[in-house]
């Protein structure tokens, strides 16, 4: 199913790269279909590793299995484990929808094994950012046992803002500040300048991934914190099995 | 024996003479949902952001489109606010299905849906009655959230509409309402039967999404493909509603017209397949005693 959907994105912005935007214009050395395959599968995989810790934990409490899971498992292990379970499944999707788009559409790229180590650092810092945004708000959901709705808000945000079918360039004032405040933005900044282009620029590469490192480490921890304190409060008030 | 068994227990809840009123069991089902979405109305507050980010999206993809402007149908327009209608319509119609779907499935994972099955109300007095309740909360929340966006991006100032294509623009939302309603009426059905119904629905809207040309207009399909498009009542309905805000189309224009009709009889064969599937399905989930699985 997941494979199906990506597959009608990709190809809806096939057809509408067919109306010829021009990207070079916003100095990105590329067509727009490989632009926006790109950052479709990038915002596709994210999406997987922004979603996945706060709406299993919201499908346990619903479920009425948080607290065994709890007893079995602590928060960080079960984030770790389901994350990482989410994204190896939603990338298989994306890799046989990226598959299929070369046979059906012809777009392709040519990547070196340097590249390669490159973007699966990119991908795990990228993961680890996420993963942190979603313990975050996983927290709130134990707290309140209700889901906030924020995540898909930030999904939403992530998929206008951060340049996956238009270029960041475009942006200006609030959307561009609210832009440089989502790691996705920086992410496909670097893997737009690993994939597309032949020169790396290792200034733009080292400052991005840094970035990356110091909001995931920031995020993570405020994440822990968060969620340790919100376990405490739902046990002290014998609310484990509530929903 | 059992099937037959069932049967009178069905009709025993839809017919029985302590089985309460359609106006009565839509007004509970309306104060029950108004009181959740109340428990949630922090949820309704970040509509507006989410809103401001999907229409973000449609305006800057518009401004991608070289010299930024599109011509069908006979009629020129800026390309921001041709993406901007087209996506408009579908973004409100995705947000009708989606949450008429995951109204039951929110039912069936918590468990509830067993206890609404077996009232004296009657499941299919339930269906229809939690079905208006969910498209017209969502038709007037679309619109409310709308409201703040089009103000921020004035995408539909200017256009000179007369007092016909307004008439045929409001034929043509009725006719999109309830295309909607039934479709999701024939949905809710099949979710119960197979659990998932967020997962049909975002499938159901992803095709008619592709297929509409909300972001393109159809002449950039191959042949093959357009015809196919022609077959989805959602891109009629979305080339007719444009050609009415922007080509002052009316009913006597093929297109709006030719939609019109469409969506009715999609709409009439929706509600009628709902009407034959309905016993049969709530029949095969209580023999096969699936009714309070998820």
């Amino acid at each position: 199913m997941t494979l199906f959907l990506n597959l009608i994105t990709i190809v809806m912005y096939f057809y509408f790269g067919k109306l010829n935007p021009d990207i070079t214009v916003f100095g990105i050395p590329s067509t727009y279909l490989e632009f926006c395959f790109l950052g479709l599968s990038l915002q596709m995989i994210m999406g997987t590793s922004l979603a996945t810790v706060n709406g299993g934990i919201y499908s346990e409490i619903l479920s009425g299995t948080w607290s065994y899971l709890l007893y079995q498992f602590n928060f960080v292990e079960y984030s770790i484990g389901s994350t990482l379970a989410g994204v190896f499944l939603s990338s298989l999707s994306v890799f046989a929808a990226l598959f299929l788009a070369y046979f059906l559409m012809g777009s392709f790229y040519v990547i070196s094994i340097q590249k390669v180590m490159l973007v699966i650092i990119l991908f795990l810092l990228l993961i680890v950012a996420h993963m942190s945004i979603s313990m975050i708000f996983a927290s709130f959901t134990i707290y309140y046992q209700k889901d906030s709705g924020l995540i898909s808000l930030i999904y939403q945000l992530m998929k206008t803002f951060t340049g996956i079918v238009f270029p960041i360039s475009l942006l200006k004032g609030f959307p561009l500040v609210l832009s440089r405040a989502l790691p996705l933005t920086y992410g496909l900044e670097t893997l737009h300048s690993i994939v597309l282009t032949d020169h790396y620029n290792w200034q733009l590469i080292a400052t991005n991934c840094s970035i990356l490192v110091i909001a995931s480490l920031i995020i993570g921890t405020i994440a822990m914190f968060l969620a340790s304190k919100s376990i405490k409060h739902s046990k002290k008030h014998n609310k484990v099995d509530w929903y | 024996m059992a099937i037959k068994e069932i049967n009178k227990v069905m009709e025993k809840f839809e017919y029985s003479e302590l089985s309460t009123k359609f106006l009565l069991g839509f007004k509970a089902t309306f104060y029950r949902n108004i009181k959740i979405i109340w428990q949630y109305k922090f949820t309704l507050l970040l509509g507006f952001v989410n809103t401001f980010a999907v229409a973000s999206l449609f305006f800057y993809i518009g401004n991608l489109v070289p010299n930024q402007t599109i011509s069908q149908d006979g009629y020129i327009v800026s390309s921001i606010t041709y993406i901007f209608a087209g996506s408009m319509l579908v973004d409100i119609s995705t947000r009708i299905l989606t949450q008429s779907m995951n109204s039951f499935t929110s039912e069936m994972k918590q468990g509830t849906f067993e206890t609404l099955a077996t009232q004296p109300f009657g499941l299919k007095k339930y269906f229809v009655s939690e079905i208006t309740f969910e498209v017209i909360y969502r038709m007037i929340f679309s619109l409310i959230y709308y409201i703040p966006v089009l103000l921020i991006f004035p995408v539909f100032r200017g256009l000179t509409l007369n007092f016909l294509s307004i008439l045929s623009f409001m034929v043509v939302i009725i006719c999109i309402i309830l295309f909607f309603f039934s479709l999701s009426l024939l949905a809710a059905n099949v979710t119960i039967l197979v659990k998932r119904g967020r997962e049909i629905s975002m499938v159901i809207i992803g095709i008619m999404h592709l297929l509409s040309g909300s972001l393109f207009p159809l002449s950039l399909f191959p042949e093959w493909l357009r015809i196919i498009a022609y077959f989805s009542p959602m891109t009629l309905a979305v080339q007719s509603f444009r050609l009415c805000l922007f080509g002052q189309g009316t009913l006597a224009d093929g297109m709006v017209w030719g939609s019109v009709v469409m969506l009715i009889i999609m709409s009439i064969i929706f509600l009628l397949l709902f009407n034959l599937t309905y016993k049969k399905i709530y029949s095969k989930i209580r023999s096969k005693g699936t009714l309070h699985e998820y």
